[in-house]
């Protein structure tokens, strides 16, 4: 027999105790670190390598109103500035949606490889959609979507802007962080809005090095104040946070949830070994008189609470890991949560709530035995 | 003649119960040769057992002195005085006292594990102490699985195993039948005959006193012979 047999043989010693408390901390953990998977996905959306030159410029007063298109000169002249491309959400119905499926953008279609350059589609293709201004190009998650392939028409039914749009895809790409969108000509949107409709949705700039990015987001921001319409020029992830920020203080929400789940986890796991120490502490006695030390009974205790826990999160934030790897989360979440990635730094925090749990759990009965006379401890009915 | 391998002198041990103090033991002096088998008796409350408790270092007395083998344990610190019963003690409860999700090979051998043994000295130990017992071919049953004279004798093989030279059973054929009880005490005889053992037993049984070699009274915590 060895130290660590002897400590697993006393923590599995009523083995339907100790598979209840395994699950309660597993199936806590899985839920901390669904929770923080979340909450990381909702408050820092994944960036690709072009996002940090990358600066989104809307009108200062509201997302929603729309910005002049007499604008782009301006902004092009600005020093640091490598390109810069309309961006207009256009927000149409695909086919028998209820509602938006996935996200449509008019963009000036000859910029789309500079700023988004981790886009990847064919050359002709490219090309081909470049010359075509009733046609677009669709992200490959949408095209398996909705079985589309190059060559077909689709048509959008128009809930934002007054116009239904009919497209042709010319290309299908991937490679970015979001293969759902679909890109058309902005020039497309001006004709389907009757003309040239000299309004833009957003400007989306690259900037030449990430030196030049704050200068010029402040040259942008100071070229149209004080006029007709004032612009909040912003990195692309301040951009996103904007959104994020528009859902009411959802950190602290999903933070407080993970606090009760772990205070909750704390009380169960303390009230279980507290029982399992209880009822040994004739045992315990034994085992100080025949020689062992306060600090080896303590040592013991704390090891099969750490040991219970450690397995619990195990089975709890490494499911979690393998439930959120091999399933299609952006499919289950209908692609409000598209990549749902179980971080190494969130395993590990998971594992640090175990452990911390663990020796929480275990501290005031571990005292008490510590603190138990022999005599008073054989005195204590079995 | 040798000295004393237990001495007493001046022990007294008083419980506060709130205001109230509660005598236990007054003024016990006591010596025991090495290899005696003493037999410790008196009425329930005595204070025969605090005194054992005193002697194998589990408890500590109000005021006096206790030596096992030269050493005051009641001088001794938690961390020290641990040691020192690993070493020098071996302890028979009434109740056994084995730990039920370990054999009783593994009782034998939890107090080897705070030893520097390796495992395979450990195992010679542990077997050598269950043959003496009788319970060799018992080694890999749970407490549940064997009687409650196998158990107890368990326990002894636990007292045994690390060789110490005072062994101390309180009231151990308390819950053993006539011919457990008989076996029992015919072992810690013979360790105290043949082995050297000192063993001191409290018991309110006069025919388990009977395989004592002294008997010693004890009443309202004082020595009456």
């Amino acid at each position: 027999m060895t130290t660590v047999s002897f400590i697993a043989k006393n923590a599995l010693r009523n083995k339907r105790r100790a598979l209840l408390t395994i699950l309660s901390v597993a199936v806590s953990l899985f839920l901390f670190v669904t929770l923080l998977v979340a909450l990381r996905e909702l408050t820092m959306p994944p960036e690709d390598i072009g996002a940090s030159l990358r600066i989104a410029v809307r009108n200062k007063v509201s997302i929603a109103s729309p910005l002049p298109a007499r604008q782009l000169a301006t902004i092009e002249q600005i020093p640091g500035v490598e390109t810069v491309t309309p961006f207009t959400f256009f927000g149409g119905k695909f086919k028998n949606d209820e509602s938006v499926g996935f996200a449509q953008f008019a963009i000036d279609p000859t910029k789309l490889m500079t700023i988004f350059g981790e886009a990847k589609i064919p050359a002709d293709q490219l090309d081909a959609w470049i010359k075509d201004r009733a046609s677009c190009i669709v992200g490959r998650d949408t095209a398996l979507r909705y079985k589309l392939k190059v060559g077909d028409r689709i048509s959008l039914i128009g809930t934002l802007w007054p116009c239904d749009l009919d497209l042709k895809i010319a290309g299908i790409y991937s490679g970015t962080l979001d293969d759902r969108n679909m890109w058309f000509h902005h020039k497309y949107l001006d004709d389907a809005l009757g003309g040239e409709s000299g309004k833009v949705g957003t400007w989306w700039v690259k900037a030449r090095s990430a030196e030049d990015v704050p200068r010029v987001v402040d040259a942008i921001n100071a070229a149209f104040a004080n006029t007709s319409a004032e612009v909040r020029a912003e990195t692309e992830r301040a951009f996103q946070m904007s959104f994020v920020s528009m859902w009411g203080n959802i950190k602290g929400f999903i933070s407080s949830i993970c606090s009760v789940v772990v205070f909750t986890l704390v009380l169960v796991t303390a009230s279980t070994m507290s029982m399992a120490i209880r009822e040994r502490f004739r045992e315990l006695a034994v085992l100080k008189a025949l020689g062992f030390r306060r600090r080896e009974l303590f040592a013991f205790i704390l090891a099969e609470s750490f040991g219970l826990a450690l397995i619990g999160a195990i089975l709890g934030a490494g499911g979690a890991w393998l439930f959120y790897s091999t399933t299609n989360i952006a499919k289950l979440t209908g692609g409000v949560f598209p990549f749902f990635e179980v971080t190494p730094k969130i395993l590990g925090v998971a594992f640090l709530v175990a452990a911390l749990l663990g020796i929480i759990a275990s501290l005031a009965p571990a005292i008490a035995a510590a603190r138990m006379s022999v005599v008073e401890g054989l005195k204590t009915l079995d | 003649m040798s000295a004393p391998i237990v001495a007493i002198r001046s022990l007294s041990k008083i419980y506060a119960q709130g205001e109230i103090q509660v005598t236990a033991l007054h003024e016990i002096s006591l010596d025991i040769s090495a290899g005696e088998f003493l037999a410790l008796m008196g009425p329930s409350g005595s204070g025969k057992s605090t005194l054992l408790h005193i002697i194998a270092g589990i408890d500590r007395p109000t005021r006096g002195e206790c030596r096992v083998q030269e050493v005051d344990v009641t001088k001794l610190n938690e961390s020290a005085l641990a040691d020192w019963r690993n070493q020098n003690v071996g302890f028979v409860f009434q109740t056994f006292n084995l730990i039920p999700v370990l054999t009783a090979f593994e009782n034998v051998e939890l107090p080897l594990l705070l030893t520097q043994l390796p495992a395979r000295r450990r195992r010679e130990l542990v077997t050598t102490a269950l043959e003496l017992v009788g319970l060799a071919d018992r080694r890999r049953h749970l407490p549940r699985q064997l009687s409650g004279g196998q158990e107890q004798r368990v326990a002894i093989a636990r007292a045994l195993v690390t060789d110490p030279k005072l062994i101390v059973a309180d009231e151990p054929t308390g819950n053993l039948d006539h011919q457990s009880a008989e076996d029992v005490l015919g072992i810690l005889k013979e360790l105290s005959s043949t082995a050297g053992k000192t063993v001191i037993m409290v018991t309110h049984d006069p025919r388990a006193a009977a395989f004592g070699s002294r008997n010693v009274h004890l009443e309202k915590g004082e020595l009456t012979k």
